[in-house]
């Protein structure tokens, strides 16, 4: 992409990058529907939601059969927060849109979405360097537009509904096949009442230079935004697919809860980043897993910033020999904030290597978990894993927890796992202050000096503007 | 009081009826009052409770479908006496089937200043406050509270051991604990009182007296408390050495209060499925834990070992390693959790859980958690599953060493960074006995 | 002018008195060293000034050309021009040498002002030059795995890019060989100036062979006993500090 080296270095002006900035993202729009499925879940809404995409019956079909899993599954309260008790399902609306077709230029887009989305760059970026974008409002896909050169290379890039309509032939074989409906409950609410997300395919061989990238926005009050996304990337492709967030401060919660299908056939290579930074009231909970053939490549770079509860533990499923699975996260919880995250890496092919990077920072009463799960079974040799957990604590009263479960059968693996938690220390604070830096700059410079090993994988633009937040949420953190 | 469910499934109460308690409860009479009402208490919480369920994520990864009681029953009987560890100890005790079979007496001198090395029956008529105070007396956090109740509920008879202020023993009190007979259960408990600027080594020894044919299935139910006052020094360390049909559930728990130090080695070798849980709670100031363990398993045995490290105080200290070697079709299982309480800063903790995997049928699970609320710490933890280095076994080969007796030189010198840590060297070459012992059974190429 | 006065000042630090009246004035441009044995309060004076947190100044004061400085907080002093170059550096891990001169340099800057990029770096390469730093150097964490001469020499690289009206100069020796020791004076060497007063603290006359210093004074349990030139510092190196305790102990 860029040269890293001077990228921690250059604060660019003025490169607000779509989804990272809070202080961006609170603002919302009046509201006017033309399709709104009411609050609460019952079949009936399941119905309207298949009706208004004029959906093939067994989609309806599958979405039934998920309602019924997810009414029957308790909340995972056994071993996560009890905070999710707090969600109110009935409370929630599970559908809005102005109708269906995303508009494939901006002239198109309505006016005042239009305006969300430049206010918060899209438009900008996708100019600056992306090969496509697609703007989610709510329940459906606003704008989308992939650039002509890479849609001639055979790249698909639609959204859900328009990704099985218009190509069942490609994606119906992997749709719920990575995660499966019943993967936990809140996969299973994805899967009664998806809507939006990105299906992404890319031809055999082709690599895709510049990354495409989706931008997600909740705009209207007590709305759960549900959207799906699969990416299938065939044999010796590549392509690097990014994600934002944001939603204004309502004064109730909200539920984001997404599922996320990752395919990468034989020596193809996903990347997959995210830049979470949701309003501080809504529940983020979400699903996310790839699956790896022999001598793929799957890397999650994961960041979250925003949300009041996030739940997410990016996966990869080493299927085939040789496999590489990968996930860099950064969490950052601030007061009333707990960011729930980690990885899972399931080895099922000789010689797979998996590799996982986190680390957490937890500010004032911010809470950081990580959970992890490494699983090596029976007769594979050569498997590989390795795993590295930090957590810096800013205040007295900041909590970290770290729970990983790894579990190795026979003898021809090796796996290894190291964790700590560390503060910014005083005489390093003092020593920064001594050369003229505030106590807030000094902490904001240790926070991304701790982090800096993985910001620069990021593209250049997010490294940059993650620093900018990072500056922004240790204001207030001293003294 | 909990009311016995009537929906529990004949193997989550066993042997264990109330009639069985009835009868114990009058093998129990003239005890103090609060000791059987203790004990009713318990049975009542044990008859409640079910056994644990797969999704209790105290249990995760433990096969609780072996957690079974059967048709076991409280052991009775004579039987001939148990081999004991070849140590010199300043005094000793041993129980067969939860009762007293022979005792040796600490030196005058040491009685004269006050030592107390005797029974749990005897504590009772003698030593009822300190018996009381100190007598499981930390809530169960790791997952067995039906275990300890019936611990509680059926306990016999058990070691009490009482070091007075600024008595420093210089030779370890060794307490055998063994069991006898066909479906036998029983209750070994040992109880340690280190009062301030004390110090003392307690060595619990765990066996199978071996009856005609082959092994019994047996159930031991064990559990101990250790407590270290203000500046004393404390090393226990236990050698389970069960038979191959036992089911054991061991419950430990130290508290180490201003200046105190614990050392807690436990030497994992026996059993059919055993679990294993230990509670450290670091009270004051100054407190330091070291816990440590080692497991060879073989076979089909499963070792579930569960740690909490607690600090509760600032300036607190704890350092935890267990290593684990895993041959043929064996499991193993540590889940340890580091938790600070939010005042307890400059705490400094570590917790490591090394696996050795030496068969393609062996498991090894690992859960090493931290739970911080305090920032000013510097805790670390780290877990690693590995095989048998192929360097280092080719090196051995090259000079002539058989694969097999690499192997097991190889498995020594892994335990070894442990084991150096003990300060008696009888008790390190008795538990590198045993270790040897059981890898000279085992199919190690 | 500029001047560095230190006036009758008491430092403790908890309940423990270290620093029991000492005075001191640094005029601009001036090289002061002082001298003295271990545990007698030298780099106590100098975190003191730089205002560390864990030391208390219970009577005195320290103002800077005239102005008392000990209500301000560390950063500001440091803004002010006071430069404390440390005994022992803090190593700061994932944050580059070129990062964190340049947010030093940008703090010093007004509200509103941007640091102009491409002038930083062409200053900090000159100082490199200056100071025989390799331009690889910048993209390090500051101090992290440095060996002893490589800290010293960015605590120069950090005085020289800051440009402060004082420094005080905590054994910046130690720890240094003889080929370190060179280069890092030469580095305060090439700084000196009419713009900046140095308090060259050390145990050590070796220093002073390198770094020769207007004004020596000779520091014993938190006061100053003796005051002379450089030929006071070859007194004490030729007689040792037992000759000072001796001749003060009592006193």
């Amino acid at each position: 992409m860029a040269n890293i080296e001077t990228i921690a270095n250059e604060p660019a002006p003025g490169s607000a990058v779509s989804g990272i900035d809070q202080s961006a993202g609170n603002f919302r729009y009046e509201e006017k529907h033309d399709f709104d499925a009411g609050t609460g879940l019952t079949e009936r809404t399941v119905d309207y939601i298949s009706a208004v995409k004029k959906e093939a019956p067994w989609i309806k079909d599958f979405r039934l059969a998920a309602l019924k899993t997810f009414l029957a599954r308790p909340l995972p309260t056994h071993w996560a927060t009890r905070d999710l008790e707090n969600i109110n399902f009935d409370k929630i609306r599970y559908y809005l849109s102005n109708g269906q077709k995303p508009k494939r230029t901006w002239d198109e887009v309505p006016d005042d979405i239009k305006r969300t989305f430049e206010r918060l760059g899209i438009p900008e970026q996708e100019r600056k360097f992306l090969a496509g974008v697609e703007a989610q409002f709510d329940s459906e896909a606003a704008y989308s537009n992939i650039k002509e050169a890479v849609s001639k290379q055979g790249v698909i890039f639609v959204n859900s509904t328009e990704g099985l309509r218009e190509h069942p032939e490609i994606f119906r074989k992997w749709f719920g096949k990575v995660i499966p409906t019943g993967d936990n409950k809140f996969s299973a609410l994805n899967s009664a009442v998806f809507s939006g997300g990105s299906f992404i395919y890319v031809p055999p061989g082709v690599k895709v230079s510049h990354p495409l990238q989706a931008y997600f926005r909740i705009n209207a009050e007590n709305f759960g935004q549900f959207e799906r996304t699969l990416i299938i990337a065939d044999e010796g492709s590549e392509v690097t697919y990014m994600e934002g967030c944001t939603a204004p401060k309502f004064s109730t919660t909200t539920l984001h809860s997404a599922v996320v299908e990752l395919v990468a056939l034989k020596g193809a290579k996903i990347q997959y980043i995210t830049v979470q930074n949701w309003s501080s009231n809504v529940f983020n909970l979400v699903t996310k897993r790839g699956l790896a053939h022999e001598e793929a490549e799957i890397k999650w770079i994961d960041c979250n910033i925003g949300s009041r509860l996030t739940m997410k533990y990016p996966g990869v499923v080493l299927k085939g020999r040789k496999a590489r699975g990968e996930v860099v996260s950064i969490a950052l919880a601030n007061d009333g904030q707990h960011q729930d995250t980690g990885a899972k890496m399931i080895h099922a092919a000789d010689e797979t290597t998996s590799n996982i990077i986190a680390k957490s920072i937890s500010v004032g009463q911010g809470r950081s978990t990580y959970r992890g799960v490494v699983h090596i079974p029976r007769h594979l040799k050569g498997c590989r894993n390795n795993t590295e957990c930090d957590a810096l604590l800013i205040n007295t009263n900041s909590r970290t927890d770290t729970y990983p479960a790894i579990t190795v059968r026979g003898s021809a693996n090796s796996v290894q796992h190291e964790a700590s938690v560390s503060k910014v220390s005083d005489e390093q604070i003092f020593y920064m202050r001594q050369r003229g830096l505030t106590e807030a700059q000094a902490m904001s410079l240790s926070v991304n000096g701790f982090i800096n090993d993985l910001t620069r994988q990021f593209p250049m633009e997010y490294s940059v503007e993650l620093k900018r937040l990072i500056d922004l949420e240790m204001e207030g953190s001293v003294g | 009081m909990p009311a016995p469910s009537p929906t529990l499934p004949a193997r989550a109460i066993g042997g264990f009826t109330a009639e069985a308690f009835a009868a114990h409860l009058e093998s129990q009479a003239g005890a103090p009052a609060w000791w059987l009402e203790r004990k009713r208490a318990a049975y009542a919480t044990f008859a409640a409770l079910p056994l644990p369920a797969r999704t209790d994520e105290r249990w995760r990864f433990s096969t609780v479908q072996g957690i079974d009681l059967g048709s076991c029953v409280p052991a009775t009987g004579a039987a001939p006496l148990p081999a004991v560890l070849p140590v010199k100890a300043a005094a000793s005790l041993v129980f067969v089937n939860n009762r007293l079979v022979s005792r040796s007496a600490p030196s005058a001198e040491l009685e004269s200043r006050g030592v107390v090395v005797t029974t749990i029956s005897e504590a009772l008529r003698r030593h009822e406050p300190l018996l009381k105070a100190h007598f499981m007396a930390q809530a169960q956090r790791l997952g067995s509270e039906k275990f300890a109740s019936l611990h509680i509920a059926f306990l016999a008879d058990g070691a009490f051991i009482h070091i007075p202020r600024g008595v420093e023993l210089s030779e370890p009190i060794l307490v055998t604990h063994a069991v006898s007979g066909a479906d036998a259960a029983i209750f070994p408990h040992t109880l340690v009182v280190a009062d301030e600027n004390s110090r003392a080594a307690v060595v619990d020894s765990f066996v199978s007296i071996p009856g005609t044919g082959a092994d019994s299935r047996q159930l031991a139910v064990g559990a101990n408390d250790l407590y270290a006052g203000h500046g004393s020094r404390l090393a226990y360390a236990a050698v389970q050495d069960w038979s191959r049909e036992t089911l054991s559930l061991q419950l430990n728990a130290s508290i180490a209060r201003r200046d105190a130090r614990i050392q807690s080695l436990n030497i994992h070798l026996g059993g059919r499925q055993s679990r294993h849980e230990s509670l450290s709670e670091l009270q004051a100031p100054g407190a330091y834990s070291e816990m440590l363990a080692l497991t060879v398993a073989s076979g089909t045995q499963e070792f579930d070992q569960r740690t909490h490290q607690m600090h509760q105080a600032p300036n607190t200290k704890s350092d935890l390693l267990y290593k684990n070697a895993l041959l043929d079709s064996s499991r193993t299982i540590f889940s340890g959790l580091i938790v600070v309480d939010p005042d307890a800063q400059k705490t400094d903790a570590y917790q490591s859980n090394r696996n050795l995997v030496l068969s393609e049928n062996a498991e090894a699970n690992s859960l090493p958690g931290l739970e911080i609320q305090a920032n000013d710490v510097r805790c670390t933890h780290g877990a690693t599953t590995t095989r048998i280095d192929p360097e280092q076994e080719f090196y051995l080969l090259s000079r002539g060493i058989p694969r097999a007796a690499a192997h097991k030189l190889l498995v020594t010198a892994f335990f070894e960074e442990v084991l150096a840590r003990l300060e008696d060297a009888a008790l390190h070459d008795a538990i590198l006995g045993l270790i040897r012992t059981k890898l000279d059974g085992a199919a190690l190429a | 002018m500029s001047s560095l006065e230190i006036k009758n000042l008491h430092v403790s630090i908890g309940a423990k008195e270290i620093i029991k009246g000492l005075t001191l004035t640094i005029g601009a441009g001036e090289v002061h060293a002082l001298m003295g044995p271990n545990g007698t309060g030298k780099s106590t004076l100098s975190k003191a000034i730089a205002g560390h947190p864990d030391y208390t100044v219970t009577q005195g004061d320290v103002l800077l050309d005239g102005k008392s400085i000990l209500k301000m907080e560390p950063d500001e002093r440091a803004r002010a021009g006071i430069f404390l170059a440390f005994q022992y550096p803090s190593e700061i891990p994932g944050v580059s040498i070129a990062n964190f001169i340049r947010s030093a340099v940008q703090a010093k800057l007004g509200e509103g002002e941007e640091l102009d990029a491409s002038g930083y770096y062409k200053r900090l390469y000159e100082k490199m030059d200056l100071l025989k730093i390799d331009r690889k150097f910048t993209s390090r964490a500051v101090n992290d795995g440095f060996s002893g001469g490589e800290k010293k020499r960015c605590e120069i690289l950090q005085m020289a890019m800051l440009a402060p009206k004082f420094a005080l100069m905590d054994e910046t020796d130690s720890g240094l060989d003889i080929d370190a020791l060179r280069i890092v004076s030469e580095g305060v060497n090439q700084l000196r100036g009419p713009g900046l007063g140095i308090l060259l603290i050390t145990h050590y006359q070796r220093l002073l062979d390198y770094i020769v210093p207007d004004k020596v004074h000779v520091m014993w349990d938190g006061r100053i006993v003796r005051e002379g030139d450089k030929s006071l510092a070859l007194e004490l190196e030729a007689k040792g500090y037992d000759w000072v305790k001796k001749e003060f102990a009592t006193a």
